[in-house]
């Protein structure tokens, strides 16, 4: 907020104030202490009208690809944060994470206020106090002269403060900070940076024909997840001249399962298959060392020689990561690839000047030999995103003091000695450089939830030199004004001083001595999760892991092969064993897996981090030493015995059937297929279905809508969507297509749901029965399918057998997986409308399937009634605050969208369309004087097309969903319904959607028959 | 009428017929006094009593507990959102209509083996229904809201939505609630005027008396009791029919598959009745043994219920096998699907318990002697009243476990407030049926009369009354 910057009163005190009045219109508010506050201000900025939102531009931190922003701000309390549509980066899409920023602004575990060690535990102070104690050990260190031995660690982020956080310690004497960040793909930037001279190079995915991964997770979070998946699904959406799509991995991540084939090559073999697809080896011995059919990778290797433009992408965790990166980079040279899909000039900036696991292991044997005075960090918590070897929290007790700048309590800030709260990033001022030459800023959407302060304040108060960092800010754009100028788009144009890297660099740990165990240890930063740092957010907690389904906990992965061999089934507890340490967690079949590999998502496992952050367990703690040539920790570089455990714990899992069993819910078609026209329009018929008429623009046909005359082809009744109907016509029919062949199945739109529609989550160990609960622990709700998630990515292997049979067999690893968003279809004859005793579900005349929460009194039998499985139902009283089973704790309940219902127990809720934009959109055309009455005396609504969007759609990074009016022709959703591969799911049940789908597009071998 | 000469019972009675006879019974007063003596509370009821009231108790704590915590505390495993509560519901309801069947039905096609049995079955029927009703309150989510299922008029002209099978329910509840009770309580108007004329507590006497109607036994109103009791005979047989037919459309209406068949109404009535006839036994076997009525109910009634519960078992058999011919004939996947793993899938224990106990069990009934064994026939009704039981677990869980959408198929395991209502619904049945047995005569003593001859006409071995 740039004028909201100073208050004659304190805010908190008028609230208490407003509380007395508010009080009287609330059934809790018997104390001043307990008071509902209804509207934040009393005195309110200009700009702000109670119930209409204010948009604040933005940049997001929950990860170093500094995406831009835009925060909806609802009587000053941020509700949503959207992608901002004129960002370069992200071009208005937003992952799951930095939605899920929000749950780190409200966080109920933030630290409240300043604190310092007292014996045993941390203690609230005050600020004066806490900068007076570090404005102290400061001039310690200066005096002793001992600062370039103190030891700074910032987690990673772009822009103008590293520069100023190494100027303001510099004073003291203190060497520059490490900027860590343990999820950084280091080796590849260091590859690429040889190779390309940008570290990350935008990759033009649709000039190319051919992508080929070599373990590049790129729709996983690694890299820049969503510039990246914007271009590839601009790509894949292309359909015809698409390009095919090869990953080559030991483990399929969700980006192998979007490829059409996956060589599961050895982990460790990598470089041996690149350099024999460059001719530089026998191709045969690279399949033997790769455990694959030779005839895989000599297909490869054919493709990549014919491929007319082709993008290859190295990537993995292995120790080798840097040199299969080198070895990739010089084939995409000699196959020309350079400047026509990987494109350097165009780089993005995220990744320079990453601090690796080498220096934080440096920095950690230095502690641990007592040489260092004083340990600061900010943010980043090496004592659990570091191998077990380093020994960071023993190395942190040889420390005299330790600060820490963090707002959330971790495993390194609960250890050290003073903890000066920061500000989350959407309090505070800062800025990025996240391509060259633009600046994006981040400013504060709203007050302070806390007595936190803003580090970059903190340091200047410390050093006492005057002014703040909004100031420091401003004067990297040219000025106040400037800034003022700029903070509209939250860009400008300009660049961020860049750091002189004079930190003392350490050498990386190779492979060291040959590792025993059978397996290959496969870790994996969470997609949702990172690498542990979103753990204690229960939107990203519940949100399903896009490759397993799996929520809340931490699963062994192994090939169901595997499992036979080792007797055990899924749920059953293994221990798995390395080097570093143990790991006790119930096993998961994965088909994506070699039989010789485990995996294990990093993450989860916290040990005092928050109430969420306690479920599953830690992955780090197996992790050996291992090092790739640019430092990074090597996530697969371990090896590990898998033993069977005592005792067996359920899945949390929200996947029923992984499999279709040939009901075309997600349907595909091979490219040649579709060019042939051969199942060309994709519509599901059936013997002696008949003929219907068609809405224009959309597959429902206009008799059997609404109250038509159902089932009557070819009848003249048109339903609501006659202009003489008794309830007025509907002008509009809301429609959504969700397009397969884009859907990449990251799950963001699910977090956007959770966010826009106030969806509680269910996960927490507390969250279930208080008496005799037969089901206790995280998950418990999930284990009996109690999630809540309105919008839902199911994920069906195209196998011919259960999971649990399946064979790996290295000469045909090869499966198809198919993602399909799920959510309410708003059927035009909807099963769930007739069998409400109550009318708590009934047909609107605009096409959507309503439910009226306050009539619903909970017989569920829509849910029982709806093919689709898409209600969900509030078994506990997630949304009284009383409650234990509350899913909004304070302060997440800030977070609440005032235009949406927090539902109580007992009642049925599902997707309305995100209503509340629909009716916001028609009152802002009301207000704007756009809406009129039409000759036949029927209001006419006056939107515009386009004009607004659903949540999922708004924020889909691969631009899949598409929201509108089915029945204007204008609306962009009129022209997707006609192509040629939109479907109905279960249109044999004649419920006549509004959702409609357009099958996937599967890309076979140039020289494979095709096969849909 | 036989011959009362022959001491031994006829080996084979035909049960559609009004010739029906009690050897062992020979006087009016005998009959007072034996029916009457039952009347008397013993050690052994109090005992029964408290079980039944422990049994409640536990009901009535799991369900304040599953309304103030909310339906989570039970079992329901989505899509599985209907579970122990809606199979109960049916259960009971299915359990009542055997009671109607006897003493509507039979007595319009004048069976006459229903006279001492039909007393205890209408009760029955009465107290089933009793606790059916509670059981869609305590299935939804917000009980106290229950009022807005039945269509009232206020001011906000919301009604109700007849187009939906639970509304129907409401009005198929209600009315064999309303129907059956007083039908028991019609039929009872003589016996109470004999409890009257033996009580000695004035009070008692009064209220006895009001309940009685002041009935003197003259011929006028023996004339209007009858056509009384026929007319809400003839006004009762539909509801057999009708009132399972509602409760199979609950699933039948649904498109769920398993559940969207047309065979449901006739397959649910012939459940029903099957059903509520295992129940019958369950009460009337020991009632019989414990309470020294087995000149009353006599082998040969036993053996013509046990005829009526092989033909139903014949019918509920032939339904289950016709779902499974009409899934294949179908040709609908879904369906296919759904059957294979009913029977051989995830949930064969449920379906082979329902398909042993209901289909399996009761064919020993053909053989005769079996069918006059009392002890058999108990535990088989128990097998009965277990495999129905696990018939509506069977239409409920594995259709909603199973429906088209596989991403979300899932499984059903009902927790200790699930077991609670269960078994609190038993309490509270057993607890109205002691308190009956206690209360009013359990057998009907003016039927029971009229077929022993009357003492003036001993001498004649012929003649009717």
């Amino acid at each position: 907020m740039t004028d909201t910057t100073t208050q004659g009163v304190k805010r908190r005190d008028f609230l208490k104030v407003l509380g007395v009045g508010g009080a009287a219109a609330t059934a809790t508010g018997c104390s001043t202490g307990d008071v509902e506050k209804l509207i934040p201000y009393l005195v309110s900025p200009d700009q702000t009208v109670p119930g209409v939102s204010n948009y604040y531009a933005s940049t997001c931190r929950e990860c170093a690809a500094g995406c831009g922003i835009i925060v909806e701000v609802r009587d000053g309390r941020a509700i949503k944060v959207e992608g901002n549509p004129d960002h370069p980066v992200n071009q208005g899409a937003l992952c799951a994470r930095g939605q899920s920023s929000l749950q780190g602004l409200y966080n109920p575990d933030r630290y409240r206020q300043p604190m310092k060690r007292e014996g045993d535990a941390l203690v609230p102070t005050t600020w004066d106090d806490a900068i007076g104690i570090l404005a102290g050990k400061l001039a310690e260190v200066r005096a002793a002269g001992t600062g370039s031995r103190a030891v700074v660690i910032n987690q990673h982020e772009q822009g103008s403060f590293p520069v100023f956080l190494d100027g303001i310690l510099g004073d003291y004497g203190i060497a520059p900070h490490l900027s860590y960040d343990a999820e950084a793909p280091l080796a590849v930037a260091a590859a690429n940076r040889a190779a390309y001279g940008a570290a990350w190079p935008a990759i033009d995915f649709s000039a190319a024909s051919l992508i080929v991964s070599f373990g590049a997770d790129f729709l996983d979070g690694w890299g820049l997840s969503v510039p990246q998946q914007l271009a590839f699904a601009e790509a894949r959406g292309k359909v015809e001249g698409a390009p095919r799509f090869i990953y080559v991995g030991a483990r399929r991540s969700l980006t192998g399962l979007n490829a059409d084939q996956w060589i599961p090559v050895r982990p460790g073999s990598e470089l041996a298959v690149v350099n024999a697809i460059a001719g530089k080896g026998a191709i045969a011995a690279a399949a033997e060392a790769a455990g694959v059919g030779a005839g895989l990778l000599e297909g490869l290797a054919q493709e990549i020689r014919t491929a007319r433009a082709s993008a290859l992408l190295a990537g993995g965790y292995g120790p080798e990561a840097g040199a299969v990166a080198s070895a990739v980079a010089e084939l995409n040279k000699s196959r020309g690839n350079v400047g026509k899909t990987i494109k350097p000039q165009d780089g993005y900036l995220a990744f320079e000047g990453v601090a690796g696991h080498a220096e934080i292991r440096a920095a950690a044997a230095r502690m641990a030999a007592g040489e260092v005075p004083l340990l600061i960090v900010r943010h980043a918590n090496p004592a659990y995103t570091s191998a077990p070897g380093v020994g960071f929290a023993a190395a942190m007790d040889k420390v005299p003091f330790k600060v820490s700048f963090s707002s959330v309590p971790d495993e390194t800030t609960s250890k050290c000695d003073l903890v000066l709260p920061d500000h989350h990033a959407l309090e505070a001022w800062g800025d990025a450089e996240p391509v060259r030459g633009t600046l994006s800023l981040q400013q504060p959407v709203m007050d302070p939830v806390f007595d936190s302060r803003a580090t970059g304040d903190v340091l200047l108060a410390v050093a006492k030199r005057g002014g703040d960092y909004r100031s420091y800010v401003a004067g990297r754009v040219g000025g106040n004004a400037a800034l003022k100028d700029a903070m509209p788009k939250a860009m400008a144009r300009g660049s961020v001083a860049t750091r002189s890297a004079s930190r003392a660099s350490a050498t990386p740990a190779g492979a060291g001595a040959a590792q025993d165990g059978a397996f290959f240890l496969m870790t994996y930063p969470s997609p949702s999760l990172g690498d542990g740092r979103g753990a204690n957010k229960p939107w990203l907690q519940e949100l399903p892991d896009p490759v397993t389904k799996i929520c809340w906990q931490t699963v062994v992965e192994m090939h169901p092969e595997a499992l036979k061999a080792l007797g055990v089934e899924d749920g059953e507890i293994v221990t798995v064993t390395t080097s570093a340490g143990t790991l006790t967690a119930p096993v998961f079949g994965y088909i994506g897996l070699r039989p010789d590999t485990v995996a294990v998502a990093l993450g989860r496992g916290h040990v005092g981090a928050g109430r969420y952050a306690d479920a599953g367990e830690n992955a780090w703690q197996l992790l050996a030493t291992v090092e790739d040539r640019a430092g990074a920790a090597a996530l697969a570089g371990t090896k590990a015995n898998v033993a069977k455990a005592e005792g067996r714990q359920r899945i949390v899992t929200t996947e029923g059937s992984g499999r279709q069993h040939g009901r075309g819910i997600a349907q595909a078609i091979a490219l040649p297929a579709l060019l042939s026209g051969e199942a060309g329009h994709g519509h599901h018929t059936f013997e002696g279905q008949a003929s219907t008429e068609f809405l224009p623009g959309l597959r429902s046909p206009t008799a059997n809508d609404a109250q038509g005359d159902m089932g009557v082809p070819n009848s003249k009744d048109k339903g609501q969507y006659d202009p003489d109907h008794w309830s007025g016509a509907a002008r509009r029919r809301w429609a959504m297509t969700i397009d397969l062949a884009k859907c990449t199945g990251c799950s963001a739109c699910v977090t956007a749901c959770y966010a826009e529609n106030n969806i509680p989550t269910v996960g927490g160990a507390w969250q279930g029965p208080q008496i005799l609960p037969d089901r206790t622990g995280f998950g418990a709700n999930i284990t009996r399918s109690r999630e809540m998630a309105w919008i839902r990515l199911e994920r069906y292997w195209e196998i011919d057998r259960e999971p649990k049979d399946v064979v790996f067999d290295p000469e045909h690893p090869d499966f198809e997986t198919r993602f399909i968003p799920m959510m309410c279809q708003h059927c035009g004859n909807a099963p769930c409308e007739p069998v409400c005793p109550v009318y708590a579900t009934y047909h609107a005349p605009n096409g959507l399937n309503v439910q009226v929460y306050n009539r619903c009194v909970g017989t569920r039998y829509c849910s029982n009634n709806c093919p689709y499985k898409v209600r969900y139902y509030n078994w506990f009283g997630y949304g009284d605050p009383s409650r234990t089973q509350y899913a909004f704790p304070e302060p997440l309940h800030w977070q609440l969208n005032p235009d949406v219902t927090v539902r109580q127990k007992g009642i049925m809720e599902k997707c309305t369309f995100c209503v509340q934009r629909i009716k916001e959109a028609e009152h802002r055309a009301a207000l704007e004087q756009r809406a009129s009455v039409g000759e036949d005396g029927v209001r006419i609504d006056g939107l515009r097309p386009d004009e607004f969007t659903t949540a999922c759609a708004q924020a889909c990074p691969s631009r899949a969903i598409v929201f509108g009016d089915a029945a204007d022709d204008q609306w962009s959703v009129a022209q997707w319904v006609k192509d040629r591969r939109a479907y109905h799911v279960f249109e044999e049940l004649n419920t006549y959607t509004a959702v409609v789908y357009l099958q996937k597009v599967n890309h076979p071998a140039p020289t494979a028959s095709a096969t849909a | 009428m036989a011959t009362l000469a022959h001491p031994d019972e006829p080996r084979r009675p035909n049960i559609a017929s009004a010739d029906i006879q009690l050897p062992a019974v020979t006087s009016y007063e005998q009959v007072d006094n034996e029916i009457l003596s039952i009347l008397q509370p013993t050690k052994a009821w109090f005992g029964a009593l408290l079980l039944a009231l422990a049994c409640l108790g536990l009901g009535a704590f799991s369900w304040i507990y599953q309304i103030h915590q909310g339906l989570g505390v039970a079992g329901y495993n989505p899509p599985v959102m209907w579970g122990v509560y809606i199979i109960t519901f049916v259960f009971w309801v299915g359990i009542g209509h055997a009671g109607t069947l006897i003493s509507a039905v039979l007595y319009l096609f004048r069976a006459g083996f229903r006279t001492t049995i039909y007393r205890a079955a209408e009760a029955m029927t009465v107290f089933a229904v009793m606790t059916a009703g509670l059981f869609p309150i305590i299935h939804i989510g917000r009980p106290w809201k229950f009022f807005w299922l039945i269509p009232y008029p206020n001011w906000r002209l919301i009604w109700p939505n007849f187009k939906s099978p639970l509304v129907w329910d409401v009005f198929a509840i209600t009315t064999y609630l309303t129907i059956s009770t007083t039908f028991l309580f019609v039929g009872l108007i003589p016996d109470i005027a004999v409890l009257r004329d033996r009580e000695t507590n004035p009070i008692r006497r009064r209220i006895l008396g009001v309940l009685s109607f002041g009935w003197r036994n003259t011929e006028r109103e023996w004339r209007h009791f009858a056509r009384a009791y026929l007319f809400l005979a003839a006004f009762s047989t539909p509801l057999v029919l009708s009132v399972h037919s509602v409760v199979s459309f609950d699933f039948a209406m649904g498109i769920v598959p398993g559940w969207h068949t047309t065979i449901f109404p006739p397959y649910f009535v012939a459940g029903a009745i099957f059903s509520g006839f295992a129940m019958v036994w369950t009460i009337i076997i020991p009632m019989r043994r414990w309470f020294g009525l087995r000149h009353y109910v006599t082998l040969n009634h036993l053996d013509a219920s046990a005829k009526l519960v092989l033909f139903t078992s014949l019918a509920v058999g032939l339904a289950y096998l016709i779902e499974f011919f009409i899934a294949w004939y179908g040709g609908v996947q879904y369906e296919q699907d759904y059957f294979w793993n009913r029977v051989f899938g995830q949930w064969w224990w449920a379906a082979w318990i329902m398909l042993t106990c209901n289909m399996i069990l009761p064919l020993s009934l053909f053989s005769q002697k079996l069918r006059r064994n009392p002890t058999w026939l108990w535990i088989l009704s128990i097998f009965i009243n277990i495999g129905m039981w696990f018939e509506r677990f069977v239409i409920v869980v594995p259709s909603l476990s199973h429906d088209v959408e596989p991403w979300q198929w899932s499984s059903y395991v009902p927790t200790w407030v699930d077991y609670g209502l269960l078994i609190g619904s038993f309490g509270w049945f057993f607890m109205w049926f002691l308190l009956f047995i206690k209360q009013l005569p359990v057998m009907a003593l003016a039927e029971i009369k009229e077929i022993i001859p009357p003492k003036m006409k001993h001498t004649h071995g012929h003649g009717g009354h």
